[in-house]
């Protein structure tokens, strides 16, 4: 968990310099500056007149910083609205970074918008030659970000949609575990994978931690938490029941450490830091 | 020579002056029992309010180079929830826990606090002076001594062994009126102070950066202003003062309580020095005392007024 020598705690004005329509949904903004950032870590993106949002970074080789944001909610709507020229603001990086080991093979399970940290992660793998392995979930064909760019660098793909329209009809996760199980080079399932990487949702996020907690296989996982300072000081991301701050000690947490966060799949806070329990644990 | 770095506030005895102060951390038991391990020697919890409150839009925290600014606008759960939470707070933590409370009017301070009271906390603090609230609740009741006479007379009415708190604003010209006012109404502590209201613009996009525009500005910038109403309000009144107001070092720390401080509160200093500040400017004022042959924290309180 190096942290990035260079921070702006105050928002740094940047204008957009490319917008990249990926998909009905999603649109990639360019920045025309070497933010700093590592795998993992996030920036605080203020949208002016919206609202502030952290966002994972990604600081793509030849492309420079960009962030992938999905038009889900009122500002991210907003800054869908926005054009080259227009100016952003932003915090950061924030938060703990992923950890790759020196060699061998990884895989990253990516849900959804998990594939903005994770796809900076294989970006950084693959420098170092490893061995990558994507399990990208997406709910169809179109919705499967940087599927091109992974391939380039050298990422074995393996897609899942719940339509069915590219891959395996179904979720990733059934898939990792069709691999994990399947897999009979080794004797047991522990020796597949050197090291597991997983971004989602926290179900899905979840049934990957559990799947490698019983395989022995070390991991990493990004824990998103609602967050207002984002550099440690509102308490508003802080875990149960041990209280790490998710913009500091997280998000990225290593498989033993979230052994101690009994609040993992099952609730968050809001905003008012009231508890949320999630629709899958509502007993 | 033995150190001796416990301080009593009112009656309630902390292992050394370090205080969490309120609005910083104070969410859940677990945020506030990070901070316990990270050497506090008391935590004040983040105010609590009659109903729930999601606050202001982001951005509503930011560093602008001098200092922090925020304009969170006392989001909290609602007393209701409010009530568990400091019960859990209280079991959790073996140090001291003050309840924090705010509300528009002062009969709806004295509604909250009466449910606060219920969970037991040794203290309860009237943060009658957040600076970030002003479109709703209208004027913050610490710019007026009579309104802060009405507020601490209520609560103190009902407060029975809990210590009443309260957290004065140097927004006003009159900190010692009103500091003066709390203790002829029956306040067993000043904390001093909440953050300085202020405005910060981009120019890039000409525009507040914070949704509120206004925000309470805390950390180094501030200091020399809290710290000036500590020495004027040591001066004015008997009863005891949390000096808080930009304390990231040990050096800090002293200065409070040269100034007549009895505990420091720190909040932002943990975005400057960590969350282990705690046990840093406890480690710090331990070896001032050792140098210059201190035995308490006691002895050396209030020494710049000689």
């Amino acid at each position: 968990m190096i942290k990035s020598m260079e921070v702006y705690d105050k928002p740094l004005a940047l204008q957009i310099k490319q917008i990249i329509t990926e998909n009905d949904r999603v649109k990639t903004f360019v920045f025309d500056y070497d933010f700093p950032g590592e795998p993992g870590q996030f920036v605080m993106c203020w949208i002016p007149g919206f609202d502030e949002k952290p966002f994972g970074i990604i600081r793509k080789n030849g492309g420079g910083f960009m962030i992938s944001v999905a038009a889900v909610g009122e500002s991210t709507q907003a800054l869908h609205m926005m054009e080259v020229g227009d100016i952003l603001g932003f915090r950061g990086p924030y938060g703990s970074t992923f950890s790759l080991p020196e060699k061998g093979i990884i895989a990253l399970i990516a849900g959804g918008y998990g594939m903005v940290p994770l796809s900076y992660l294989a970006q950084e793998a693959r420098k170092k030659n490893i061995e990558v392995h994507l399990f990208i979930g997406a709910r169809n064909s179109k919705e499967l970000l940087f599927k091109t760019w992974m391939e380039e660098i050298g990422v074995k793909l393996h897609i899942a949609t719940d339509d069915g329209s590219e891959g395996y009809k179904g979720f990733n996760v059934e898939l990792f575990m069709k691999h994990v199980t399947g897999n009979t080079k080794h004797d047991s399932a522990d020796k597949n994978f050197d090291k597991v990487y997983t971004v989602g949702p926290e179900i899905m996020e979840l049934k990957i931690a559990e799947i490698c907690w019983k395989n022995n296989t070390p991991f990493e996982v990004s824990l998103e938490r609602y967050m207002k300072c984002g550099f440690g000081i509102c308490g508003q991301c802080s875990v149960d029941p041990v209280g790490w701050r998710m913009c500091v000690e997280g998000p990225v947490i290593d498989g033993e450490k979230l052994k101690e966060i009994t609040e993992f799949g099952k609730y968050h806070r809001t905003a008012s830091g009231k508890i949320d329990k999630y629709p899958w644990n509502m007993s | 020579m033995s150190i001796n770095l416990s301080t009593t506030l009112a009656g309630i005895t902390l292992q050394n002056p370090t205080i969490l102060a309120s609005g910083v951390m104070g969410v859940s038991a677990a945020s506030m029992k990070f901070v316990q391990e990270n050497g506090a020697g008391a935590v004040t919890c983040k105010s609590i309010g009659h109903e729930e409150r999601v606050g202001h839009h982001n951005p509503t925290v930011y560093s602008w180079g001098q200092g922090v600014t925020n304009a969170v606008g006392l989001s909290n759960p609602g007393v209701d929830a409010g009530v568990p939470l400091l019960s859990d707070m209280i079991k959790t933590l073996a140090i001291p826990v003050i309840a924090s409370c705010f509300a528009d009017t002062v009969d709806n301070l004295a509604r909250v606090a009466e449910k606060l009271l219920a969970a037991k906390p040794v203290a309860i603090e009237l943060n009658l002076s957040c600076p970030n609230t002003e479109s709703d609740f209208g004027l913050m009741f610490a710019l007026d001594p009579e309104a802060t006479t009405r507020a601490v007379t209520q609560v103190k009415k009902i407060a029975g062994d809990t210590k009443v708190f309260v957290k004065l604003t140097p927004d006003g010209s009159n900190i010692v009126d009103v500091g003066k006012a709390a203790e002829a109404a029956g306040a067993d502590v000043l904390t001093a102070t909440n953050t300085l209201s202020g405005l910060i613009i981009d120019i890039h996009t000409k525009r507040p950066i914070l949704t509120n525009k206004y925000g309470g500005l805390s950390g180094p910038a501030i200091k020399p202003v809290s710290l000036r109403a500590v020495y004027n309000l040591y001066k004015a009144v008997k009863i005891p003062i949390i000096g808080t107001g930009g304390i990231n070092t040990s050096e800090d720390a002293i200065e409070y309580i040269m100034a007549g401080a009895t505990a420091v509160g720190i909040g932002s200093g943990i975005y400057y020095e960590g969350i282990d500040v705690f046990k840093k400017v406890t480690s710090g004022i331990q070896s001032f005392m050792e140098k210059e042959g201190y035995e308490s924290i006691e002895a050396m309180r209030g020494i710049a007024h000689t």
